[in-house]
C-alpha cells in the first residue's frame, strides 16, 4: 500500500469505528424500547391469561419491568453483549425524567406541606445511619474512603451519593464500582419486600411511601417500590427521596472538609461551599417547576377539578413509560457477581446499616407522617 | 479551594455513551419540563376543540 493510500485509509477506519459505535447505540435504544414494549404487553395481558390466579392482579408494572430486565441482562451477559449494548441503559437519566413528569401530578401545596416532615426525617435518618455505618465499618477495619462511600450510599441515595462521596474523598474507581454494585444488590429485593412488609404492617399509603422513600437507597428503586404500593405512596416516597437527594451536597462538603482537615491534613487547603450547588441534584428543580406549572394551570382553569382530572390522566402514561424503561435498566444492570467481588465485610456493614435504616425510617415515618393528608 | 479529584470528578452519569459530556440532571429537567408543557398544551388544545 502506498503512503497516499495509507493516509487515505485512516479516516475511513475512524469513520467505520464511528458508524459501528453509533450502530451499537442505536441497537441499544431499539432493544430498550422493545423490552419496554414487552413489559407493557405483559402488564396488559398476563392478568387476562391468568384470570383464575387471584394474586396476579396485584403484580404491578415495576415487577414485570425488573423481571424482563433481569432476563434480558442474563441473556445479553451469556452472549457477552451486555457492555456493547449498554449505551441506552441509563437508569438515572430515565428515572429523573420520570420524576420531573411525576411533579406535574403533585399539587405544589402538597410538596410544600410534605417538605417539613420530609426534611426532619431526612436529617435524622442521614445523620444516624451515616454515623452507624461509619462506626461499624471502622470497627471492621475498612479503608476510610470505602467507609465514606458505603456510609453515604446507605444513608442518602445510593449510587448518586456514592459518586458524590467518591469525588469528595478522592476514592478509587474500583471502590466506587464496588459500592455501586452493593447498592443495586440490596435495592433489588427491597423493591419487592418493603411493599409487602408495608401491607403486612397495615400501613396507610402515606406512611408506607415515607418509609420507602426514607429507607431504600436508590431513587429508581424507591420509585418502583412506591409504584407497587400505590399512587399516593409513590408521591410521598418521591418527595421524601428527593429531600434526601437534596441534602447530598451538604454531606459531600462535610466529607470533603473531614478528609482534608482530619484524614489527609492537606496544608493550606480550604473547602468551598460551592460544592453544595455542584452536588445538588438539579432535576429536583424540574420536579418543583413541573408541579408549579400544573398547579398554576389547574388553579387558573374555569373548572379546576375537571382540569386536574385531565392532567392526572394525560401525565401518568408518559411518566409510566420512563419508569418502565428505568426499571428494565435496573434488571439489565444487575450483576450478582459483584457481591462475590465485594467480600464479606462491606456486605456486613451495608446489611447492618440497612437494617438500622429500615427500623428507624419506619419509626420516623409513622410519627412524622401520621395524619398527613394528600388532598 | 480543594476540588474533588479528577479521577472521580467526571461522574459516570455525566458522560454519554458517545463520549460527549452531558449533565443527566439538567437533561432530565429540560426534557421533563418540555414534556410537561407539551402535555399541558395538549390538554388546553383538547379543551378548546369542541
Amino acid at each position: 500500500m502506498s503512503q497516499a493510500e495509507a493516509v487515505g485509509a485512516a479516516p475511513r477506519t475512524i469513520g467505520e469505528q464511528g458508524i459501528a459505535r453509533y450502530g451499537w447505540i442505536g441497537a441499544s435504544v431499539v432493544l430498550l424500547l422493545a423490552l419496554g414494549g414487552l413489559v407493557r404487553f405483559l402488564d396488559t395481558n398476563v392478568p387476562v391469561w391468568l384470570k383464575g390466579v387471584s394474586w396476579i392482579k396485584s403484580v404491578e408494572f415495576p415487577i414485570y419491568a425488573i423481571l424482563v430486565g433481569l432476563a434480558a441482562g442474563a441473556i445479553l451477559g451469556s452472549f457477552g453483549l451486555r457492555s456493547r449494548l449498554g449505551a441506552a441503559f441509563r437508569t438515572e437519566f430515565l428515572i429523573k425524567t420520570g420524576l420531573v413528569l411525576l411533579g406535574a401530578s403533585i399539587n405544589l401545596a402538597v410538596i410544600a406541606r410534605a417538605a417539613g416532615p420530609a426534611i426532619v426525617q431526612s436529617v435524622i435518618l442521614i445523620s444516624s445511619v451515616f454515623l452507624v455505618s461509619w462506626w461499624v465499618s471502622g470497627r471492621l477495619g475498612l479503608d476510610p474512603k470505602l467507609r465514606a462511600l458505603l456510609s453515604a450510599a446507605v444513608s442518602i441515595c445510593g449510587v448518586s451519593a456514592a459518586i458524590a462521596a467518591a469525588g469528595a474523598v478522592s476514592a478509587r474507581r474500583e471502590q466506587l464500582a464496588y459500592v455501586a454494585s452493593l447498592v443495586i444488590i440490596f435495592a433489588l429485593p427491597s423493591i419487592f419486600i418493603q411493599p409487602w412488609l408495608a401491607s403486612q404492617l397495615g400501613l396507610n399509603q402515606v406512611v408506607a411511601g415515607a418509609w420507602i422513600g426514607g429507607n431504600i437507597d436508590t431513587t429508581a428503586a424507591v420509585t418502583a417500590a412506591g409504584s407497587i404500593v400505590g399512587d399516593h405512596a409513590l408521591q410521598i416516597a418521591a418527595i421524601v427521596k428527593q429531600t434526601q437527594n437534596a441534602l447530598m451536597g451538604v454531606v459531600a462538603v462535610i466529607l470533603t472538609a473531614y478528609f482534608v482537615y482530619r484524614i489527609e491534613r492537606v496544608p493550606g487547603a480550604t473547602v468551598g461551599l460551592g460544592a453544595i450547588w455542584q452536588r445538588f441534584p438539579k432535576f429536583i428543580i424540574g420536579f418543583i417547576v413541573a408541579s408549579a406549572l400544573a398547579t398554576i394551570y389547574i388553579n387558573s382553569a374555569a373548572d379546576p377539578k375537571a382540569a386536574g382530572d385531565v392532567v392526572a390522566v394525560a401525565g401518568p402514561s408518559l411518566r409510566t413509560w420512563f419508569f418502565i424503561l428505568a426499571f428494565v435498566c435496573i434488571g439489565l444492570e444487575f450483576r450478582p457477581a459483584a457481591l462475590r467481588e465485594a467480600g464479606a465485610r462491606p456486605v456486613a456493614v451495608f446489611a447492618f446499616a440497612s437494617l438500622v435504616n429500615l427500623v428507624l425510617a419506619l419509626a420516623l415515618a409513622s410519627v412524622l407522617f401520621a395524619g398527613f393528608q394528600l388532598a | 479551594m480543594t476540588q474533588p479529584p479528577a479521577a472521580t470528578q467526571p461522574a459516570d452519569s455525566d458522560r454519554s455513551p458517545g463520549g460527549i459530556r452531558i449533565n443527566e440532571d439538567w437533561a432530565a429537567t429540560a426534557i421533563g419540563i418540555v414534556l410537561v408543557l407539551l402535555v399541558l398544551a395538549g390538554v388546553i388544545v383538547k379543551a378548546m376543540v369542541p
